[in-house]
C-alpha cells in the first residue's frame, strides 16, 4: 500500500493538473497541437458463487486511470510549424498510458499469497507515430491491429495476444489486447478494374512476440487451473489399481515460449481489401507464432518413488490465411451480412496419454494441426415498437464454426486438466491428488452469439445491452445483462450481471462456457459495478 | 425563472394521469390555441397567408408584444416554442443572394430525365436540376426537394459542431462535439475524382466528446443514382475496426438526438418512398443570414434568440411516406424559393396527426464571412476567409424538437468552406482511412 500511494498520487496529480484549470469538457487542447483525453474508473466485481446471487465475494476493486494524447507535429506538409516536409503531409504521435491499482488486495487476506501480482499496473500501452504521405500511410510503434469481421471470437484477429487472466467480457478487447511493437503500412490504391476502395496493408513485427496471458494459480477466484478441485495441485500419479501404484508426481517445465531477437522470428502479414459489386472483401495472410503454447512431454517415468515428468512449452509457427466479406442487403432483410473464414496451420494440440504411435508419431503427446473457421454474422437495426418507440434495437448474431481439418480422436485440449482426489479401490487417499485431461476435442466446434442493444430516455442516456452465447456441443451458455447510464458529460455508471450455465452435459467444450466458467465452486457468475469519470 | 422551471417539471410528472383532462381543456379554451400542433392547424396556417397590410417592416426588433403580426410568419406548429416573454427578433430587409457565378452554366448537367415517382435519372449536378418550378406541375414538390438536395454549398466544408440535448426547463442532458468533413464529387460534366462518376458526395464525421463517443467516426457515400442506397461504415475505437452500416434504416432517433436521419435538412430520405404534393409558396420568417451562431432562448432554451430574421418566400412541400410503418403520417417542408435551403420542417405522428418532430435552420451567406465572421468552434480555430468568394450558404446550426417527449437538440455548426484536390479527397474519403482512428 505504501509503495502504491506515491505512484497513484503522481498519476492523480497529473490528471488533476490536466482537468482542473481548463473548463473544457471534451478532448483537452494544449496549444494548437496537443490533445489529451482519458478517464478515471473504478470497477467492482462481486462473484456470486455456485448459486446465482449467493456466496458473494468481492474479487476486484480495480481502479484505473488512463491518459491518452495526440501530438500533431506535422500538418499540411509543415513540421513543427517551421519545416517543409514535401510530400509528407501529416504526422502525429499518439500515446496511451494506463495505471491500475486493485484495492481488493488490501481488503482480502486470502490474496496475500499472490504477492501482489495483478495488484498494480503502470504501463504505456500504446505509443506510435502516424505518417501520411498519400497514397501511403505508415504507423510505427506499439499498437493494436485488428482484422476480420468476427466479434469477440478469434479467427483473423490474432495479431495481438490477449490478456485472458480474468477479463473475459468484463472489459472490451481494446483494453485486453496486448499491444506489440510493429510497423503497419498501407498503400491506398483506390479503383482497379472491377474493384473499388482497394488498399494493401502490410504489417511487420520484427521482435515482439508474447503469448496470451493466463493466471492459473489458485486462490485467484478467476483462475482457470482446470475443472474439478480448484484449491489443490496434482501431486500424485496412479499407474495401477493398488496403493503401491500411487506415486509422487514431479513436473519439470521447460519454458520454450520466448523468442530470441532473430530474423527467423519475425512475424508479419498482409491484407488486401476492397469492394466488388457492393461486396466488401479482404484477403489476409499472417505468418506468426501460436499465442497459446503447446506442451511437449520430453520424458516421463519412475525414478525411485517419484514419477518424474519433463515437459516443454512451445509456441509453434502458425500461418493464417483468411477471407472476409460483408454485404449490406438494404431491400429484403435490411441487414448487414458478415462473413469471415480462415485456415490456420500450426495450431498446437495434445494427444491423450497412451495414444498409439500411428497418431502420436513423436511420442511426446504433442502435435500441430490445421484448423478452419467459418463465421457468418448478421447485424440489423430493428424496430420493436412495443419495447422502444423512439429508437431501433441493434441486433447482432453470429454462428462461429471451428473445425480441426486433420482430426484425431486422440486430440486433447492443452489447457484444461481436471484435478481430483486419488482413489484406490473406491477409497479416497488422503492428501493425494491426480490430474487427468478429459478435454477431448470435437472435430467440429460451434458457438452461437446474439447481442441486442438500444437506448432509452429522452436523450438516450440509458443504454441496455443483452448478450447471449451458446455452445451447442457442450450445451454451455452465457448471458450478460448490462445497463449503462450516461449521467453527465463526465460521469458514466454501468451495472452488469454475468451468468454462466450448462444444460445437462459435462463436455468441457472449447470455450468452457458450461465447464470451467460455470461449474459449482468456480462459476464466474459476477455482478459488476463501474463508475467512470471521463474527460 | 426557477419558479417557472419547478412548476413546469411538476406538471410534467403528472402528465400521464392528467393527459385526457388537459386535452379537453385545450379544446375548450381559446388561449390554448398555440398549443394546437396538429397537421390540420399547420395546413390552415399555410392557407391563411398574410395580406398586404400585414407585412413585417424590416430594420426593427420585434418581441412578444408583436405576436399577432409574427404569427403570420412563424408556422403555427412552432408557436409553442418560438413565442416567449423576452423574445427578441431582429428583422432585416429581404436580400437577394446570388448563387456561384458558374452555377447552372456550361458545366451543369442538362441531360437527364425524371421518372414517374419524380426521381431524377442521370443528373450529375453543376446547377439546379429544375431552375423553374411551375406551381401546376404535378411533380413540383419532388422538383423543389431535388433542387434542395442538389443546392450549391450543400457540401465542401469543414464543419466542427457542438450539440446540446435539453429537456424542458432547459435542463442539459448531454453535450457532444464532433466534426463533419464533406466533399462534392459530382460537378455536372466532371467528377472531382476521375473514375468516380457514380459518386455524388462523401462525408466523414468524427466525434471528439464526450469520451464514451470520442474517436467514433463514420464515412458515408451518396451516389448520383438516387435509387442506389448510400454506403456507410462506422469505426468504433473500442472495436478498432470499421463496421459496415445499414443505410436504408432512416427512421430511428440517432444517439439520443431529437432527429432521425430522414429529417436531415428537412428531407434526407428517398424521393420514391413518398407521395408528394406542392402546396405553393408562403412567406415565412427565416434565420437565413444570421450574424453569428445564435444563442438559444425561450423557457426551455430550445430556439434561436436575439438573432436576425428575414421574411422569405418559401416553397411548401407536403411529403407523405408510402410505408404504413413509417412513424410520420406527413411532413411539411419550407424550402427557400431562391436558395433552396430548408428553413422549417414539421413532421406529424402517424398515430394522431399531431406534431412529432420539427427542425429549423440557421444559415449564413459566405460573402458576409469577412465583414461579420461567425463564432469560432470552442475546440478549433479556422480561417473563415476561406469561405469568402464561394457565394453559397453555410449551415450554422439548427433546432430539432421532439414535441411528444418533449425534448430538443440544438446544434451550432462552425462551418468553413474547404476545397479538396482530387488526390486529397481520394485519400481522405477512403475505406483505408476507416481502418484506424485516433485510437
Amino acid at each position: 500500500m505504501a509503495a502504491f500511494r506515491p505512484k497513484l498520487a503522481a498519476v492523480s496529480a497529473l490528471l488533476m493538473s490536466v482537468l482542473v484549470p481548463l473548463p473544457s469538457w471534451g478532448i483537452i487542447n494544449i496549444g494548437d497541437d496537443i490533445e489529451l483525453e482519458g478517464f478515471v474508473k473504478t470497477m467492482n466485481i462481486l462473484k456470486t458463487g455456485a448459486r446465482p446471487f449467493n456466496d458473494g465475494e468481492l474479487t476486484h476493486q480495480r481502479n484505473t486511470a488512463q491518459l491518452e494524447g495526440k501530438y500533431y507535429f506535422l500538418r499540411d506538409g509543415t513540421a513543427f510549424n517551421r519545416f517543409s516536409t514535401g510530400p509528407l503531409e501529416e504526422a502525429t504521435f499518439t500515446f496511451l498510458g494506463r495505471a491500475v491499482y486493485d484495492s481488493v488486495f488490501d481488503l482480502r487476506d486470502s490474496y496475500d499469497v499472490l504477492d501482489g501480482i495483478g495488484k498494480e499496473e503502470y504501463k504505456v500501452r500504446e505509443a506510435f507515430i502516424d505518417f501520411v504521405m498519400p497514397p501511403f500511410s505508415l504507423r510505427l510503434g506499439r499498437q493494436q491491429v485488428v482484422w476480420g469481421e468476427t466479434d469477440n471470437f478469434r479467427a483473423l484477429d490474432v495479431i495481438n495476444p490477449l490478456d485472458r487472466t480474468w477479463h473475459g467480457t468484463r472489459e472490451s478487447w481494446e483494453d485486453i489486447r496486448i499491444p506489440l511493437w510493429m510497423a503497419r503500412g498501407i498503400w491506398d490504391i483506390g479503383k482497379i478494374g472491377a474493384f473499388d476502395e482497394t488498399f494493401l496493408e502490410v504489417i511487420v513485427i520484427p521482435d515482439d512476440f508474447k503469448t496470451n496471458k493466463a493466471y492459473t494459480d489458485y486462490p485467484r477466484p478467476w483462475a482457470i487451473l482446470g475443472i474439478g478441485l480448484q484449491d489443490q495441485r496434482a501431486n500424485s500419479v496412479l499407474l495401477g489399481d493398488s496403493l503401491d501404484d500411487l506415486y509422487d508426481l514431479s513436473v519439470n517445465v521447460i519454458d520454450n515460449t520466448e523468442k530470441d531477437t532473430d530474423i527467423r522470428n519475425v512475424q508479419g502479414g498482409f491484407r488486401f481489401k476492397g469492394i466488388w459489386k457492393d461486396v466488401e472483401f479482404s484477403v489476409n495472410y499472417f505468418h506468426g507464432f501460436s499465442q497459446t503454447p503447446g506442451v511437449k512431454v520430453r520424458s516421463a517415468g519412475l525414478i525411485g518413488d517419484t514419477f518424474e515428468t519433463v515437459v516443454e512449452t512451445v509456441t509453434p509457427r502458425i500461418n493464417v490465411f483468411g477471407l472476409t466479406a460483408n454485404y449490406s442487403e438494404e431491400k429484403y432483410t435490411q441487414s448487414v451480412i458478415r462473413l469471415e473464414t480462415t485456415v490456420t496451420s500450426g495450431v498446437p494440440v495434445s494427444f491423450a496419454p497412451g495414444a498409439p504411435h500411428s497418431a502420436d508419431v513423436d511420442g511426446d503427446q504433442y502435435d500441430t494441426a490445421h484448423q478452419s473457421v467459418v463465421m457468418i454474422g448478421i447485424d440489423r437495426p430493428t424496430w420493436i415498437p412495443a419495447l422502444n418507440s423512439l429508437r431501433t434495437f441493434f441486433l447482432s448474431g453470429q454462428i462461429f464454426w471451428r473445425r480441426w481439418l486433420d482430426y484425431s480422436s486422440y486430440y486433447r485440449g492443452t489447457s484444461f486438466y481436471e484435478v481430483k482426489p486419488a482413489k484406490v479401490g473406491g477409497t479416497v487417499v488422503p492428501d493425494r491428488y491426480i490430474s487427468v485431461n478429459n478435454d477431448k476435442l470435437d472435430q467440429d466446434e460451434f458457438v452461437l452469439t446474439f447481442a441486442a442493444s438500444t437506448s432509452y430516455g429522452a436523450a438516450g442516456l440509458w443504454k441496455p445491452l443483452f448478450v447471449f452465447a451458446y455452445d451447442p456441443r457442450s450445451r454451455g451458455g452465457y448471458n450478460k445483462i448490462q445497463m449503462e447510464y450516461l449521467h453527465s458529460k463526465h460521469l458514466v455508471f454501468r451495472l452488469e450481471q454475468h451468468l454462466y450455465w450448462q444444460a445437462g452435459n459435462e463436455d468441457v467444450g472449447p470455450w468452457g462456457l458450461g465447464s470451467w466458467l460455470a461449474q459449482p465452486g468456480i462459476r464466474r457468475n459476477e455482478t459488476v459495478f463501474t463508475a467512470t469519470f471521463q474527460f | 425563472m426557477n419558479t417557472f422551471f419547478k412548476k413546469s417539471n411538476a406538471s410534467s410528472t403528472c402528465l400521464i394521469h392528467t393527459a385526457p383532462l388537459i386535452a379537453l381543456m385545450a379544446l375548450s379554451n381559446p388561449a390554448q390555441a398555440s398549443k394546437d400542433q396538429s397537421y390540420q392547424s399547420l395546413r390552415n396556417w399555410i392557407d391563411n397567408a398574410p395580406v398586404a397590410s400585414e407585412e413585417v417592416a424590416p430594420n426593427q426588433h420585434l418581441g412578444i408584444k408583436d405576436r399577432a403580426l409574427l404569427e403570420k410568419y412563424i408556422p403555427h406548429t412552432a408557436w409553442e416554442y418560438y413565442f416567449f416573454d423576452d423574445m427578441d427578433m431582429e428583422i432585416t430587409p429581404t436580400r437577394h443572394y446570388p448563387a456561384p457565378d458558374d452555377w447552372g452554366g456550361e458545366k451543369a448537367d442538362k441531360d437527364f430525365s425524371v421518372d414517374e415517382t419524380g426521381t431524377l435519372i442521370g443528373f450529375t449536378g453543376g446547377g439546379y436540376p429544375f431552375p423553374e418550378i411551375a406551381p401546376d406541375d404535378p411533380q413540383a414538390g419532388q422538383k423543389v426537394i431535388q433542387n434542395m438536395l442538389w443546392r450549391p454549398g450543400a457540401n465542401d466544408y469543414d464543419m466542427p459542431m457542438v450539440t446540446w440535448l435539453r429537456s424542458e426547463g432547459g435542463k442539459l442532458d448531454r453535450i457532444m462535439e464532433y466534426t463533419s468533413v464533406n466533399v462534392t464529387y459530382a460537378h455536372g460534366h466532371h467528377s472531382l475524382v476521375p473514375g468516380y462518376e457514380e459518386v455524388k458526395s462523401k462525408q466523414v464525421m468524427e466525434f471528439r466528446s464526450p469520451r464514451d463517443m470520442a474517436g467514433a467516426k463514420d464515412m458515408s457515400i451518396r451516389y448520383v443514382d438516387h435509387y442506389k442506397e448510400n454506403s456507410g461504415w462506422l469505426y468504433m475505437p473500442a472495436e478498432r475496426k470499421p463496421r459496415k452500416t445499414l443505410a436504408s434504416e432512416r427512421t430511428g432517433e440517432l444517439m439520443g438526438m431529437d432527429m432521425i436521419r430522414e429529417d436531415s435538412n428537412g428531407f434526407g430520405g428517398k424521393v420514391f418512398e413518398n407521395n408528394w404534393e406542392y402546396l405553393g409558396k408562403r412567406k415565412v420568417l427565416a434565420t437565413i443570414n444570421v450574424k453569428t451562431n445564435p444563442e438559444f432562448g425561450g423557457p426551455h432554451l430550445w430556439v434561436p434568440h436575439k438573432t436576425r430574421w428575414e421574411v422569405r418566400d418559401a416553397h411548401v412541400v407536403l411529403v407523405k411516406p408510402k410505408s404504413e410503418n413509417h412513424p410520420y403520417s406527413a411532413r411539411i417542408v419550407f424550402v427557400d424559393a431562391e436558395t433552396y435551403w430548408t428553413h422549417w420542417m414539421f413532421a406529424f405522428d402517424r398515430k394522431d396527426d399531431q406534431m412529432l418532430r420539427m427542425n429549423q435552420h440557421f444559415l449564413k451567406y459566405s460573402e458576409d464571412y469577412d465583414v461579420e465572421p461567425p463564432e469560432q468552434a470552442p475546440y478549433v480555430k479556422q480561417d473563415f476567409n476561406k469561405s469568402v468568394g464561394h457565394q453559397v450558404f453555410l449551415h450554422l446550426g439548427e433546432s430539432d424538437i421532439n414535441a411528444k417527449k418533449p425534448h430538443a437538440t440544438m446544434t451550432h455548426c462552425y462551418t468553413n468552406k474547404r476545397e479538396f484536390t482530387a488526390a486529397r479527397a481520394k485519400q481522405f474519403f477512403s475505406l483505408r482511412n476507416m481502418v484506424s482512428g485516433r485510437r
